[in-house]
């Protein structure tokens, strides 16, 4: 084939692994992006002007109307209502512009449409404490659509690719024409492209939890609690793993977002340059309690069939620390039954057994403690429980075997 | 050096550029013809323009443009075998259906081309399905839909198509330069269009026929059809849907018919 073809000498690799190992040195660590700097790139009434943008939003347009249709959907106008007037609050100059949507998906996520639509998945509900958590994510979202990352992204991978593959055929064809082989630094720029592509999503990530610091401190609510956000989700992917004697990921060079650990430390940092001392914030926890009240009991019954005790179980004490009740017991006793290791089943007793407890404990919750003693040989305060059970839900599927039961 | 990279060049050029369609049927299909109702389903269409490197930019002019050439061939097309045709762009377009219960049908359909796609085009093939033609349906929605609306059938179309940009061809060109020298690649890879279409029977429900077209080359600045201008629209209507050929029973039915 050829036979002066240029070897990858020591030195060559040298200096090309030395530059590789820059890109992930700047991958992993990014300078903070300061929430002062983070102004909107955009004003209100946002239409596209140029072309290739243009022909984002054409392509978004089915997009849309597919997810407005999904029967995933959860349409409850007083919850979507909510969410529509927290962007509407904290969307900045497109508060107006945004539409939002609720996915009945039992997982930690947000996202945002290059259109400026956002899906909010159910599990996010579940996972937050308080009005102000909520409103930072959506905070979050909302940055990225005021500080047009999707169009941004998207050039800076046209720009690169391009940059590359003119490169690659100018290596080629360069070096054929000076004899030499240049495929392995082909291979190289290929992975520095790749990971350039990388390193350019997780500083957009950067920018919009900077933008959504802002947003949030700006609409007055305690800028700090984005950072609570993710001292929460590190505490739940710590306790899943643990529970599955795995280790928790901590992020690398290919991830699109930068490490949880990373962004809580920027956020605290950020939130204490933006807390106004004296100023006060209102994290309107009654409020997000009240509206979410109804569905509480749905998107535990999601969480706690995951499969993911440890995470389930973690997040269950979490909500906790705003105080127990009947349905938090409740489901505490369904995460160890479910679980079934040996001495869940007692667990799941006192935990069914705490729940009756409360005056908010779910029909659910008597059933299961009826079956937890008559197992007991405690007929007669199991048949209590069951007439309860029957008395809350008497259209239970399961209403006339527990009417047998119940004597 | 220079004779070798030519031949390697044309040999590229002829290999390097194909249009290719395959179709199947159900057993008993007959295409329609005469006095039929078909409601052709929100025709998914985009047109976009391959970057240098390789990445497709939606446009969305290109794209408005192919879609009214695609309807304009299709009502020429389906008024010359008596079709009785409504096209829909929104689901709410339908009277007698809400839009919930045409999404249901569109994505069970989506779903259920995907199968037909793995199984039937992909190489995956199933052997409880060896030998039945096209052997899928959508079941009850669909036959509800028709009872519905009165259609006959249903016309699902996907058409896409990537123009290359001039700095792809010009990649490509770089590459062919350097075929004189030794560094050969003007195959980079240009011009893309997928269509595919299913109709479905919406008296029984089943998916009558179904067909694939790929036209590409893998030289930047050659085309083999252009979903932008009405010609190329027209030829992709063609060649997607002008060719119906029946199922295998009725073809045989017709050769005996015929001795």
């Amino acid at each position: 084939m050829c036979m002066r073809c240029l070897q990858l000498t020591r030195r060559s690799l040298l200096v090309g692994g030395g530059a590789a190992t820059a890109a992930l040195q700047t991958g992993i660590a990014q300078a903070r992006v300061r929430p002062q700097d983070m102004v909107p790139l955009i004003g209100p009434g946002f239409k596209p002007t140029e072309r290739d943008e243009i022909g984002l939003w054409k392509e978004m347009e089915r997009v849309e109307e597919e997810i407005a249709g999904s029967n995933l959907l959860i349409t409850d106008p007083k919850l979507t209502g909510y969410l529509q007037n927290i962007i509407g609050t904290v969307g900045g100059p497109a508060a107006r512009d945004f539409r939002i949507y609720l996915a009945r998906i039992p997982d930690f996520n947000a996202m945002m449409f290059p259109t400026g639509f956002a899906v909010v998945f159910s599990g996010l509900l579940l996972r937050m404490r308080n009005e102000a958590q909520l409103a930072g994510v959506i905070a979050h979202e909302s940055g990225h659509f005021l500080r047009r990352h999707q169009i941004r992204s998207w050039r800076d991978q046209r720009r690169k690719t391009d940059l590359f593959a003119i490169g690659a055929m100018a290596a080629g064809v360069g070096g054929a024409g000076a004899g030499v082989y240049l495929g392995d630094y082909v291979q190289l720029a290929q992975l520095g492209t790749i990971l350039s592509l990388f390193q350019y999503s997780r500083a957009m990530e950067a920018e919009a939890d900077a933008m959504g610091t802002r947003l949030l401190a700006e609409t007055g609510y305690p800028p700090i609690e984005m950072a609570n956000i993710w001292q929460q989700l590190i505490g739940e992917e710590n306790a899943s793993a643990r529970y599955r004697g795995k280790r928790r990921r901590r992020g690398g060079i290919f991830d699109t977002h930068p490490s949880s650990d990373a962004r809580m430390a920027d956020l605290r940092a950020d939130a204490a340059e933006i807390t106004i001392p004296g100023k006060a914030y209102d994290s309107r926890r009654e409020r997000y309690l009240a509206t979410i009240g109804p569905i509480r009991a749905t998107l535990l019954d999601d969480q706690v069939k995951l499969n993911d005790p440890g995470a389930s179980q973690y997040l269950i004490d979490t909500l906790a620390q705003d105080g127990w009740n009947g349905l938090l017991r409740f489901y505490e006793g369904e995460v160890w039954r479910l679980r079934n290791r040996l001495g869940d089943e007692f667990r799941a007793r006192q935990s069914y057994a705490a729940a009756v407890a409360y005056p908010d404990a779910p029909a659910d919750a008597w059933r299961w403690h009826g079956i937890a003693l008559m197992k007991e040989g405690r007929a007669a305060e199991a048949k209590a429980a069951f007439r309860r059970y029957l008395t809350m839900k008497p259209d239970a599927p399961d209403a006339a075997w527990v009417r047998q039961m119940a004597g | 050096m220079f004779k070798r990279g030519l031949v390697v060049a044309a040999a590229s050029v002829m290999l390097s550029g194909c249009v290719q369609t395959r179709q199947f049927a159900d057993v008993q299909f007959t295409p329609p013809s005469g006095d039929y109702k078909l409601l052709v389903l929100r025709p998914d269409v985009t047109v976009g323009s391959l970057t240098t490197g390789g990445m497709v930019e939606p446009r969305a002019d290109w794209t408005d443009q192919a879609r009214r050439s695609i309807v304009e061939a299709l009502r020429t097309q389906q008024a010359s075998r008596g079709a009785n045709m409504t096209i829909v762009e929104h689901r709410n377009e339908v009277p007698g259906v809400t839009a919930q219960e045409l999404a249901d049908v569109e994505r069970l359909n989506f779903v259920v081309d995907q199968s037909i796609v793995i199984h039937k085009y992909l190489g995956d093939y199933l052997p409880t399905k060896r030998g039945k033609g096209l052997d899928w349906t959508l079941g009850a929605d669909a036959v509800k839909l028709g009872q519905k609306t009165g259609y006959d059938y249903a016309l699902f179309l996907h058409a896409e198509d990537q123009v290359a940009s001039g700095g792809r061809i010009a990649l490509g060109v770089l590459g062919l330069a350097g075929c004189f020298i030794g560094f050969c690649a003007p195959n980079v890879g240009g011009q893309q269009q997928l269509d595919y279409a299913s109709l479905v029977d919406l008296k029984t429900g089943e998916v009558v026929w179904f067909n694939v077209v790929t036209a590409g080359s893998q030289i930047p600045g050659v085309k083999f059809g252009d979903l932008r201008t009405p010609q190329g629209a027209s030829q992709m209507v063609d060649r997607l849907l002008g060719r119906m050929k029946p199922g295998r029973a009725i073809r045989q039915q017709q050769s005996r018919e015929k001795r």
